[in-house]
């Protein structure tokens, strides 16, 4: 591992992982428990085209780590949610930008990333409270998560098209 | 912004499966009538309270520390207290048709509503 890629990867960590715990403390204005606005996942998007599927596993994992350690909730129900909506959020949205990079642009990868997000946080949820009536809030989450997503992906472009200028 | 074809169908698919999820939602909870609320606690029902104009009940679960207070009244229940952190429970207030639930995530309560037998009219004891 080169020193710039260490330094680069730490970088990313640091940055999902505070806006991992912040996005926490903002107020949503919707009556949608769990409801977020998915900050974090812009990093994964960048770290999934410039360093590949593995690299962007290792920063959502470390990120949830660090995020719910900041944010007071480590180990505890919410660690469980954004661990297991993190890694296969990471997981699927580096399939797509895989095999399918052509088809979808970064804003539909996004926004897939934020769908299995979604689904899999509440998968998650309803398994902790042994109930499947849990399954009604996804579309509420998922109209929820077209403008988060949309806007997600829009921030990992403009980033990613700033970022080409100053070489990386 | 420049999208891909596939980016505008997948938007579109997925405005069409939340509105109308949410629709099917509201439909759902507009057809049922009288009501039954189910308690359950990590999973296992604990307490079932009938939901009827003009009855009221107070359930408190848990001990000293980690509790819920579930209040029942007028046909609506609501999780009246809880001392969990994210106070998601207590802020979802009154519900009283399904599929409307309480989730109380870190102690692991959901208090659901079912259709009861018709409550119209008061039970016959023997």
């Amino acid at each position: 591992m080169g020193t710039r890629r260490l330094v680069m990867l730490g970088l990313f960590i640091a940055i999902a992982g505070v806006l991992h715990a912040v996005e926490g403390w903002l107020p949503v204005p919707l009556p949608v428990p769990g409801a977020k606005l998915g900050l974090a996942n812009v990093v994964s998007l960048l770290v999934i085209s410039l360093y590949g599927w593995r690299d962007a596993l290792t920063v959502a994992v470390l990120r949830v780590l660090l995020g719910t350690l900041l944010g007071g909730a480590f180990l505890g129900p919410a660690f469980a949610m954004g661990m297991s909506g993190a890694v296969t959020s990471v997981l699927g949205m580096a399939c797509v930008y895989h095999y399918r990079r052509s088809t979808f642009s970064l804003v539909g990868i996004s926004l897939i990333g934020a769908v299995i997000h979604n689904v899999a946080q509440i998968s998650m949820a309803a398994m902790l409270v042994g109930s499947v009536g849990l399954f009604w809030y996804l579309p509420y989450l998922l109209l929820f998560a077209l403008p988060t997503g949309v806007g997600t992906g829009l921030v990992a472009r403009f980033f990613l098209a700033r970022l080409a200028k100053i070489t990386c | 912004m420049q999208l891909t074809r596939a980016d505008k169908w997948l938007i579109g698919i997925l405005i069409v499966a939340a509105v109308g999820g949410i629709a099917l939602n509201i439909a759902v909870s507009y057809v049922a009538r009288p009501q039954k609320a189910e308690i359950y606690q990590e999973g296992h029902l604990v307490k079932v309270i009938n939901l009827r104009p003009g009855y009221h009940e107070e359930v408190r679960l848990g001990g000293v520390v980690h509790f819920n207070v579930v209040v029942a009244d007028n046909g609506r229940i609501r999780m009246a207290e809880a001392d969990c952190p994210d106070q998601v429970c207590v802020h979802t207030g009154w519900i009283s048709q399904p599929p409307q639930q309480i989730v109380c995530l870190p102690y692991r309560v959901v208090i659901r509503l079912e259709p009861a037998a018709n409550a119209d009219i008061d039970d016959i004891t023997r």
